[in-house]
């Protein structure tokens, strides 16, 4: 198994020489409803955790319809769920744009090439709705799933498996039907490969 | 940098420039800066403090930060408790102040001897350090006193309850224990640091001495009428723990390191071979000499949306030395207040409006090796008030969360540090 570390470099936020003030992560609007999140999603939702998903850069529309589903149960978590309920409070639309707005901070991830490798090969099945490189759709609802970390995406795709994550919703059923021919292995490659992405 | 002016040097000041600053600059009468308009200092580098000088810096880089702390490194309370158990070591808990450094926050590793609220000044061992606004974020100091014999015996008696070499030497007591023996642990009056905590830790000793020590026995002597946190969900663990035994309402007031014994309030004598006390706990000594301490003589009660004191003015308290929200004695509580406090301070200094910023919690305990439950609550913001929505526990244990566990300290202890 072949490992190399890649330093990726994207989305680099260049403050100007010229002196004109760049809303950083502090400064940003939205920032006193949602600065709390950093605790867990990293300054400005750049999680460097495994478990965790990076929130930096995610699709407004995404972002809300998550805390819709955590606050509704549909996604069921002990930790999201009262952290949804707040963020309704304070306004979902504030929350979802400060993210939606920063950008994504260059991270060092290690990339197992071969896992990679075959879970670009299996991600044919997923490209008809999340696109060739999985940058999503936001038009069908489907999100993007770059750069997000591999044990984050392969725990939601345990959820679907099981039928945990969003039960009995039509639109996600081919899905399911597709993780459930997979095993953890498989499941493991793919989540590799879209954590390789966008990045 | 000795010619450059303060006023160019400030100018200036927008990066990681600033470290040589106030060495520079000794005045007399034992001023050793000048007042410049746009100083803060923060008092103490913990989970708090250390939080609120980076974010300070981050959303006004002409601001002048000054972090006393006399530890040069930083060490997680939250997670020692596996180190107890031997599933973590220390210096996997343990990291440096550079990346507060590289914010351009001033450190000077000395302890803050008083604070003068009157002068807006701190006391340091060679002088006094004026400041526009102060964030105090002193943590707990033990009342040795509520418990005789302890102030004589504190470097047997272990409390390993401010993670260090007491945590370390905690360890060492327990994995040198013959099998067989008897840990006595104590579990503080509230309200004290990290209210699930000690029952953490009884779970982490009960599961060393039942993989390690099986004939051992662990004994947790609670002063409180019933556990603090996560109740049901400790008692629902213990079940895996035959070798651990629960007292409630009983409070320890006496410890003889000579005899091995503690004696609590209702005078009933316990032997021990390795004792664990967590003392009561109040505010850290220099806020409480400093009169910023409520009428409990114990904790700060503070402004919800600013965190200044209600005893003082242009001094703000934060982390476990406050009273008086709907939060716990958390890290996370502390790294949210550290991130308001320093939001608050800098409208304050620029003259702009304080906005709204409600905290939140997350907190994990390790029931074994690989098990987490979890707490979280919810706050908003009412009519000036910091107001709980929700608090939720997890249904039971989980590696699953686990990995939010370590997720969670991953991304948190960077919030505070990098």
């Amino acid at each position: 198994m072949i490992r190399s570390i890649v330093a990726a470099a994207v989305g680099l936020a260049l403050a100007s020489a010229a002196g004109v003030a760049v809303a950083g992560p502090v400064d940003a609007p939205g920032y006193a409803k949602a600065f709390a999140c950093s605790a867990c999603h990293g300054l400005g939702g750049n999680s460097t955790a495994a478990a965790t998903p990076v929130l930096a850069g995610m699709s407004a529309w995404y972002f809300k319809k998550a805390i819709e589903d955590y606050a509704s149960g549909r996604r069921v978590s002990a930790e999201m769920e009262p952290f949804a309920k707040m963020v309704k409070q304070q306004g979902v639309d504030d929350v979802a744009n400060y993210f939606a707005a920063q950008p994504r901070a260059p991270r060092e991830v290690k990339v197992d090439r071969a896992a990679v490798a075959n879970g670009r090969k299996m991600s044919i099945v997923c490209a008809g709705c999340h696109g060739d490189e999985g940058g999503g759709d936001a038009a069908r609802g489907v999100p993007s799933l770059q750069g997000q970390p591999a044990a984050y995406l392969k725990n939601q795709m345990l959820l679907f498996k099981a039928d945990r994550r969003s039960p009995g919703e039509p639109q996600l059923a081919s899905l399911k039907a597709i993780m459930k021919t997979m095993d953890d292995a498989m499941l493991a490659d793919l989540a590799a490969y879209y954590a390789s992405l966008g990045r | 940098m000795g010619h450059v002016t303060r006023r160019q040097f400030l100018r200036s000041a927008g990066g990681a420039v600033a470290v040589a600053g106030l060495s520079g600059c000794r005045t007399g009468a034992g001023e050793i800066a000048p007042p410049s308009g746009r100083r803060v200092i923060v008092i103490g580098g913990g989970w708090g403090g250390a939080t609120a000088a980076k974010y300070l810096r981050m959303a006004d880089p002409a601001i002048e930060v000054v972090l006393l702390e006399p530890s040069t490194r930083f060490v997680s309370c939250p997670f020692s408790n596996l180190v107890l158990s031997g599933v973590r070591k220390l210096p996997s808990l343990t990291f440096g102040y550079d990346g507060l450094r590289t914010h351009g926050v001033i450190l000077r590793h000395e302890l803050a001897q008083a604070l003068d609220a009157d002068q807006r000044r701190v006391r340091v061992a060679d002088g006094y350090l004026a400041y526009d606004r102060v964030i105090v974020s002193p943590g707990v100091d033990f009342q040795w006193e509520q418990i005789e014999g302890l102030a004589a015996a504190k470097d047997t008696v272990l409390h390993a309850w401010k993670a260090g070499p007491q945590t370390v030497a905690l360890a060492r007591q327990l994995q040198e224990m013959a099998d067989g023996g008897v840990v006595v642990m104590t579990v503080p009056p509230v309200a004290y640091r990290c209210p699930p905590g000690p029952y953490e830790r009884a779970c982490q000793i009960a599961w060393f001495l039942k993989t390690r020590k099986p004939k051992s026995t662990l004994l947790v002597l609670d002063a409180n009428p019933s556990i603090v946190s996560k109740a049901a969900l400790f008692r629902a663990a213990w079940q895996s723990y035959p070798n651990l035994e629960y007292r409630q309402s009983n409070k320890v007031v006496k410890v003889d390191p000579a005899k091995r014994e503690v004696t609590t309030e209702f005078g009933d004598v316990v032997r021990y071979d390795v004792v664990n006390i967590i003392p009561p706990q109040r505010a850290s000594g220099i806020v409480v000499e400093a009169d910023l301490v409520g009428a409990d003589k114990r904790w700060c009660e503070v402004d919800h949306l600013t965190y200044e004191s209600l005893k003082a003015k242009n001094v703000h308290v934060i982390g476990d030395a406050t009273i008086g929200l709907p939060v716990p004695k958390s890290g996370t509580i502390a790294n949210a207040q550290g991130k308001i406090a320093a939001a608050a301070v800098v409208s304050l200094l620029n003259g702009r409006a304080v906005a709204p910023m409600a905290p939140l919690n997350t907190c994990y305990s390790w029931i074994s090796d690989r098990e987490v439950i979890a707490v979280v609550n919810a706050y908003r913001i009412d009519h000036g008030k910091v107001v709980q929505i929700e608090q939720k526990l997890t249904p039971g244990p989980s590696t699953v969360y686990a990995d939010h566990a370590v997720a969670w300290a991953t991304n948190i202890w960077n919030d505070i540090l990098a």
